[in-house]
């Protein structure tokens, strides 16, 4: 293990993947110093995220802030040194470990603030008045009462659940995966797969010039 | 259950949204740093499946936002 005084004056691991995974695999000291410096960049992420997503825990203090952040950490710790063999170093190793803080520590933040909220399964949606402008509000609702058919008739029931609940109630992916035990990876295939069944009825009933083709969400 | 929705442009653009190339988010985490490091340093830098299933999936997108910022610091 290598180690070099950056400009901040805090040591700091050479950021060399083969070095890092070296040094971890060390039983002494030397392994000890480097864990406890992965750890430190795991917070780093994991205090980074939490910050960025605090919004959706409007009661959580900075103590439960720092105490999720930290456990959030202690996760993707576990995470990281269960993958190290799968580091390639197409990445810097810092940049390959904070992935892992973003993901635990997003994960905690959304588990938490939804731990008290019913997560349903709509299968109908109802279309509801809007606010659109004179001008655009007939062609919007041409457009709106195609889409809720197509939902209504080209989704089988599943893609039907999945697609209203992760685009229409808002439930965050990885919530809705855990509550129906399932994985983040099968959820997103029935959202594409419904995504192109929708697609493909609107296109055949003639909205295609009117389809987005990228999406924010 | 019913979901009752006011189908705005965002909603719309959601639900029609293609993401044709398939590209899963186990997929996309494998290769969000590399892509994530290459954007930061060359705001050229494209790479089209990965970013159709950034346009696709919320959590994934939030999650490559939140490593550009911590690695533009």
């Amino acid at each position: 293990m290598t180690l070099v005084k950056p400009m901040n004056g805090e040591a700091t691991l050479l950021d060399a993947g083969e070095s890092w995974v070296e040094a971890l695999d060390d039983p002494g000291p030397q392994g000890h110093a480097a864990r406890q410096h992965l750890h430190e960049l795991l917070l780093r992420a994991t205090r980074h995220q939490v910050c960025r997503l605090r919004d959706q825990l409007p009661g959580a203090g900075i103590q439960d802030l720092e105490d999720l952040s930290q456990q959030a950490a202690d996760d993707a710790m576990v995470a990281v040194l269960g993958k190290l063999g799968t580091f390639e170093g197409r990445s810097r190793f810092s940049t390959w470990v904070f992935k892992f803080g973003l993901l635990h520590a997003g994960v905690a933040v959304r588990r938490q603030a939804w731990r008290h909220r019913e997560v349903g399964l709509p299968d109908t949606l109802v279309l509801v008045t809007g606010t659109a402008t004179p001008a655009s509000e007939a062609e919007g609702h041409d457009l709106a009462r195609a889409l809720s058919s197509a939902i209504a008739r080209d989704l089988t029931p599943h893609q039907r659940h999945v697609t209203l609940a992760l685009l229409v109630d808002d439930v965050p992916i990885d919530v809705l995966a855990d509550r129906l035990g399932t994985t983040r990876n099968a959820l997103y295939k029935t959202l594409h797969d419904a995504r192109q069944r929708l697609r493909a009825s609107l296109t055949e009933r003639g909205f295609l010039d009117q389809l987005p083709r990228r999406s924010t969400r | 259950m019913t979901a009752a929705a006011d189908l705005t442009p965002e909603a719309v653009r959601a639900l029609l949204a293609d993401t044709e190339p398939y590209l899963s988010c186990d997929e996309c985490f494998a290769r969000i740093d590399e892509y994530v490091e290459r954007r930061v340093s060359d705001r050229d830098f494209r790479d089209d499946r990965l970013e159709t299933h950034l346009a696709g999936c919320g959590v994934c997108a939030e999650e490559a936002a939140a490593l550009e910022e911590l690695l533009r610091g």
